[in-house]
């Protein structure tokens, strides 16, 4: 696995514009940035409404995402580049779903909507239309998605990478900080989780960081590159930036994410608890 | 969907601008407005930075060029960044039911 394998730039979205193979995918934590403006093309997913099941609280599932795929006119073969705001976060988030489905040509923009925004490139309220496909999911590749008692078996004896700010980490903040801070759980986070903010990850403009910076920022906050990696957030959101980070630019073998993340663990009762700043 | 309603609703959702205020009390709100010779500057982001320099959230700009965060108390860089190579940063100190205000001029 390498970079161009999974990351594509501004100039090669421009490049390949009319090609019936490729799908623009925009995938945003304001789901309604799209409404106002995205890149010609561009296809919308919501990442509440399309990937979330509308009762329980899990995604939804495998005919369920078939169906979605079916309908915003993509197909098993066709190259997906999914791009968002805030350095990629929910696009990332929407990658590591697609490979959930086993979905097998899909790339990130790198630096996604804001260094498109910033570098003043074309937006457009035009929807297009595509026509509806008979998509074709596969099982979930549980490979790469945890559940709580693997978080709770890892204690100790795997990397467990908490990605959010040092604030929450410690449990300080519940939420992040452009959110109000009302939730009902405990603060904290699993023992020996170490801290890597997801954000560390990227430039100010959104674009990943390269290999060799992301090799140290992970090794030197305590990750051992030779063992099995869980990374959480507080609802898998951002620790699915990370493990696009960890699996698919660093090439490590076994990572998975956490989704049901702090607000299922900080909820769980008799679990251990770490606070403060250490881990 | 209202951004009070994404806000609450278990979602780590920033709307533009930022969520809306729905307990001003308990809450250590840094939030203001980014404007160009009076105007107000549509596209761009802000994001806050804690008193390590470390990102820790980031909004993109309202259509009033509006942003809010819900911080700790404590002291926080607040970082504009727009089209142009623009990028400017604010300190402030924020405090639990207190709103800071920032007007930002790029």
């Amino acid at each position: 696995m390498s970079r161009s394998d999974v990351l594509v730039d501004a100039d090669w979205v421009e490049a390949h514009r009319d090609d019936p193979h490729v799908v623009l995918v925009e995938v945003d934590e304001d789901t309604s940035a799209y409404d106002k403006g995205h890149i010609r093309g561009a296809v919308k997913i919501d990442w509440k409404k399309d990937l979330q099941d509308p009762v329980r609280r899990d995604f939804v599932d495998r005919v369920g995402f078939a169906k979605l795929l079916s309908e915003r006119g993509i197909s098993n073969d066709d190259t997906v580049i999914l791009y968002g705001g805030n350095n990629n976060w929910f696009a990332a988030y929407a990658y590591w779903y697609f490979r959930l489905y086993g979905h097998e040509n899909v790339k990130l923009l790198d630096g996604g909507r804001k260094k498109w925004e910033l570098d003043s490139r074309e937006l457009v309220t035009e929807v297009p239309q595509r026509s509806a496909t008979s998509y074709q999911a596969q099982d979930q590749d549980r490979a790469i998605r945890a559940f709580r008692d693997e978080v709770v078996a890892a204690i100790g004896s795997k990397n467990l990478v908490d990605v959010r700010s040092p604030d929450e980490f410690a449990g300080r903040l519940l939420a992040p900080a452009h959110l109000p801070q009302e939730q009902a759980q405990r603060g904290g986070h699993v023992p020996t989780a170490k801290n890597v903010p997801w954000s560390k990850a990227a430039e100010d403009d959104g674009t990943f960081k390269s290999d060799d910076a992301l090799r140290t920022l992970y090794g030197e906050a305590g990750v051992d590159f030779g063992t099995d990696t869980i990374a959480y957030c507080r609802i898998g959101e951002r620790s699915a930036h990370t493990w696009f980070v960890l699996h698919e630019l660093l090439g490590q073998p076994n990572v998975k994410n956490y989704d049901g993340s702090w607000t299922e663990y900080g909820s769980l009762v008799g679990v251990p608890i770490a606070v403060g700043d250490e881990s | 969907m209202a951004a009070a309603d994404q806000a609450t609703a278990g979602g780590c959702g920033a709307p533009a601008g930022g969520a809306a205020i729905t307990d001003a009390g308990s809450q250590a709100i840094v939030q203001g407005r980014v404007t160009s010779a009076g105007a107000p500057v549509q596209v761009g982001y802000a994001r806050l930075l804690n008193s390590g320099g470390d990102f820790v959230a980031e909004v993109p700009l309202g259509d009033d060029g509006g942003f809010r965060f819900f911080a700790a108390p404590g002291d926080w860089t607040l970082r504009v960044l727009a089209p142009g190579g623009i990028r400017t940063d604010r300190t402030v100190t924020a405090a639990t039911g207190e709103i800071r205000e920032l007007e930002v001029t790029v």
